[in-house]
């Protein structure tokens, strides 16, 4: 028998209150310890899979069908409470927006602190200790400093490195990594996007990590999903994507990206009649 | 190692002294203290009338007795005696209405800005009828049936008032709801009542502190204006806004009775709004 994998999605349905389907009939796999890249442009809801996973869908969003297993378990089984539980020990989050994903009042220590003794029931003085050891880690000078600090005394990437030493400080097997580079500048990027693979690669968590740029899904995964309008387009090992990509919007998506490799190499934006025949496609499946 | 920036460093804090927080608290801590102490600092009884001694000047004028330093009123009381026991009961009224006002309406605008769904709608709706009563009327309508006196008036404060609180913190409760610290707290595991008092509440706390400050402003008008027309305690007992309303009989042959309580009234309320908007920009460590 094949270990279960970390996280399984069948066939999710997630709509708004007026019925608008937001994702529709989603599948996906996490390995334990592999990365899966979620792609797809703005709107297309990746952020939302992420969100129905751990539990956090905003209001006036509504799983309609499907289910979602963690570690083979079926989360819809588990009463909220328990639901949350579960998911607090098993995953984590590295969200888009660093400036508003830490608590502008409460210091950084605490907030990487207060999880591990309320959820995983550390003792203080060993959560404090692995904070620091995170926090260095992310490759933060004056750790014992940023703990003592206040948010808004940090600047973007170091709140998201922050951000990442939070997440991983609980030793989580799943982690949701919701395009962690997009608020950051191009410098910054690559650096936070090494540092999510070294710590990866090291602890073996398996990432759901979302992003909208090819470039990142070639270096960071194994798998990609290729989401579009909610429904996946495409659902391949990364080498096999960009080798031989299945469907013309994973094609398009490809040539879009700008090539740091091949500065030269000529990029042109997804273009709108493929878009619109998409779109055209899935309404009529609606219909259907 | 990669390149990290440090925190940048705590900005150097200024030992400048805070005018906005320290003239109003330094006048509302003498207030405070000439309250508590009214029977030993008052130089005299504030109910003892002598006939011989009415309509004393005050001590700059000519015409002046030793000991009646703001001169007296119509009744030959002293008129500084009087504000310094007015000033008990209008501190009283101040403190005890203004907090029971806010904790009730700040506890019902948290629940409604956070929980949202039934919550937001029932208070929202609840809200929106109270305020549809015109207000005077409503605080007269309720001494009326309560009967006069400082409980009273402490509960048409409450009653009339709560409704800016819960409005206000409504509203910022909603943009910090939908911050994503919110959402790292909920999968970390908090439960979501956790979460409002833990994550969010320390967040809104600046600004219930500038409305309660407002508020202790606003309860000594009403307990004034209330005594003015007679609705409060008995109107034997010196209050500022019964001395105001018996001033006013006698403004062209005796200014001063009517004068100085105004001036108290007047120094109090500002005191009190501007030490919320001092106290808010002092405990706030973003605005910091
Ligand atoms: N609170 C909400 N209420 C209603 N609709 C929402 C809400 N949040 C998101 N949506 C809708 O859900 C869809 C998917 O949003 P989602 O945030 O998952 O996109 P995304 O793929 O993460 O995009 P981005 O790359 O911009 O983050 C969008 O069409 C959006 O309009
Ligand atoms: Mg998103």
């Amino acid at each position: 028998m094949t270990p279960p994998s970390m996280l399984d999605i069948r066939n999710l349905n997630v709509a708004l209150l007026n019925g608008r389907p937001i994702l529709r009939d989603v599948s996906l796999t996490v390995a334990p310890g592999e990365v899966r890249a979620l792609v797809g442009e703005s709107g297309a809801g990746k952020s939302m899979i992420g969100k129905a996973v751990l539990g956090i869908l905003p209001r006036g969003l509504k799983v309609t069908s499907g289910e979602i297993l963690l570690e083979g378990q079926p989360l819809h089984d588990l009463r909220p409470a328990a639901r949350r539980r579960r998911v607090a020990e098993v995953a984590a989050l590295i969200p888009q927006d660093p400036l508003t994903a830490l608590n502008p009042v409460r210091r950084i220590g605490a907030q990487i602190v207060d999880p591990l003794i309320k959820i995983h029931g550390w003792a203080r003085p060993a959560a404090q200790a692995r904070a620091l050891d995170l926090l260095h880690r992310v490759h933060i000078r004056a750790p014992e400093r940023v703990m003592q600090s206040y948010p808004h005394e940090l600047s973007g990437g170091m709140r998201q490195r922050v951000l990442i030493a939070s997440a991983f400080a609980a030793s989580p097997r799943l982690i949701v990594a919701d395009e962690p580079t997009t608020a950051l500048d191009v410098t910054v990027q690559k650096q936070i996007l090494r540092l999510i693979r070294e710590l990866q690669q090291e602890t073996g968590t398996a990432v759901l990590f979302v992003t909208h740029d090819m470039g990142v899904v070639a270096k960071i995964s194994q798998q990609v999903s290729v989401l579009f309008q909610g429904k996946v387009m495409e659902d391949a090992p990364t080498q096999a994507v960009f080798d031989a990509p299945d469907h013309a919007y994973t094609r398009a998506l490809i040539a879009a990206t700008p090539s740091y490799a091949d500065p030269e190499r000529p990029f042109s934006p997804v273009p709108q009649s493929l878009i619109a025949e998409m779109s055209a496609a899935l309404a009529m499946e609606v219909r259907r | 190692m990669a390149e990290t920036s440090l925190p940048t460093a705590p900005r150097a804090r200024v030992r400048r002294l805070n005018l906005r927080l320290w003239l109003p608290l330094s006048w509302i801590g003498t207030l405070v203290v000439v309250a508590l102490a009214a029977p030993w600092v008052a130089p005299h009884d504030p109910l003892a009338q002598d006939l011989f001694f009415e309509r004393l000047p005050p001590f700059f004028l000519a015409g002046t007795e030793p000991g009646f330093w703001l001169g007296t009123d119509s009744l030959g009381r002293d008129v500084l005696s009087r504000m310094i026991h007015g000033a008990r009961i209008a501190l009283l009224v101040s403190v005890s209405a203004a907090l029971i006002t806010c904790i009730f309406g700040s506890a019902l605008g948290l629940l409604a800005g956070y929980y949202g769904g039934w919550w937001d709608r029932v208070i929202s709706r609840l809200v929106d009828i109270w305020m549809a009563f015109p207000p005077v009327l409503f605080a007269v309508l309720l001494v009326a049936v309560m009967g006069t006196g400082l409980t009273s008036v402490i509960a048409a404060i409450a009653l009339i008032d709560w409704t800016r609180f819960a409005r206000v913190i409504r509203a910022e409760t909603m943009v910090q709801a939908r911050m994503d610290y919110v959402d790292s707290a909920r999968i970390g595991g908090a439960r979501r009542l956790a979460t409002l008092v833990g994550e969010i509440l320390p967040n809104v706390l600046p600004s219930i502190i500038a409305l309660l400050m407002l508020e202790m402003g606003i309860a000594v008008i009403v307990e004034a204006i209330l005594s003015f027309v007679n609705l409060s305690i008995s109107s034997d007992d010196p209050t500022w806004g019964s001395m105001i309303a018996e001033g006013r009989n006698a403004i062209h042959f005796a200014w001063w009775v009517l004068l100085f309580p105004l001036i108290a009234l007047f120094l109090t309320v500002l005191s009190f709004s501007q030490l919320g908007e001092g106290l808010k920009q002092r405990f706030d460590p973003v605005l910091q």
